[in-house]
């Protein structure tokens, strides 16, 4: 017999409770969804566009984030501060992919540069599609960890599957990430569904505060 | 008090649908945490809206703490 009540538990069912919403893998897809069509019209590469969209598509998404947090979750299932203990753990995580990826990038751009390791950069172009796949895969797996959302697992493996097979059978890029938006998207509005039906709204009288 | 001791701060309805609790039982736990001046309650308009927002304060931390050491220190004098 136990009676020590189990803090993580406690914090990751509060903390999963919040995200249940679908909010994040609607706003995930369409960012996503974004990214796709900027290839498919091949506007990622010019003018600089590849390096600003990512901005764009933040600046737009972020906003309505929140206010579809303000109006569907918070009067569903309460207001929560996590503080910045949940906020220091997806930071870190943040910076340390950060990091490892500016890391590898001079790495390598030192080693090419270098010796003559000018195919090295081929092979990568070459499997471009393989490398996103695992790329993909091992970010789902640190922000499913560290987020404590599982669903985020089944994302990566997806998009690794996907990737993988397109990469083989030669599908166009932008076909793949534009259809691993759109399933994310979808995923998020069959949760925002589940969720609403979970939580319907109660009357101010209801609870009596 | 585990569920605030957790966050930051967090309201009414989200602690309602966390411990699953009524409504009047919350409210009464609550009222007593405050007396004992472990729960702080601050009333705020969001958007116009009556807020009540619910966080432990530092004694009540000290407390929690301090409960969890003796349910620790007594659960592990038990035999096995």
């Amino acid at each position: 017999m136990n009676n020590e009540p189990d803090l993580k538990k406690i914090e990751r069912r509060a903390y999963m409770s919040y995200h249940q919403d679908g909010l994040l893998d609607i706003f995930a897809g369409v960012y996503i969804l974004g990214f796709g069509l900027g290839i498919f019209m091949d506007i990622i590469w010019e003018f600089g566009f590849g390096a600003i969209m990512p901005a764009i598509l933040i600046a737009t998404v972020l906003p309505i984030w929140i206010v579809a947090k303000r109006k569907i979750t918070m009067p569903r299932i309460g207001f929560v501060n996590f503080g910045l203990r949940g906020a220091n753990k997806i930071t870190a995580v943040f910076i340390g992919m950060m990091v490892a990826g500016l890391a590898a990038f001079f790495a390598f751009t030192f080693a090419t540069s270098q010796s003559g390791l000018r195919q090295w950069l081929d092979l990568i172009v070459q499997n471009g599609m393989l490398i996103v796949g695992f790329g993909t895969l091992a970010v789902c797996i640190l922000f499913g960890y560290s987020m404590g959302l599982k669903r985020l697992y089944a994302y990566g493996l997806l998009a690794l599957i996907v990737l993988v097979i397109g990469h083989f059978v030669g599908i166009f890029f932008a076909y793949i990430i534009m259809a691993l938006g759109t399933t994310v998207m979808v995923a998020g509005f069959a949760l925002l569904i589940v969720f609403v039906k979970n939580f319907p709204l109660k009357g101010e009288k209801a609870i009596a505060e | 008090m585990a569920q605030l001791y957790v966050v930051q701060s967090a309201d009414f309805l989200f602690l309602l649908q966390q411990t699953q609790m009524t409504p009047g039982n919350l409210s009464a736990h609550l009222s007593k945490l405050e007396d004992a001046g472990y729960v702080e309650v601050t009333k705020e308009f969001i958007e116009r809206k009556p807020h009540t927002a619910l966080a432990l304060t530092k004694k009540g931390r000290v407390a929690f703490k301090e409960y969890r050491r003796k349910v620790k220190q007594f659960v592990e004098k038990l035999p096995e």
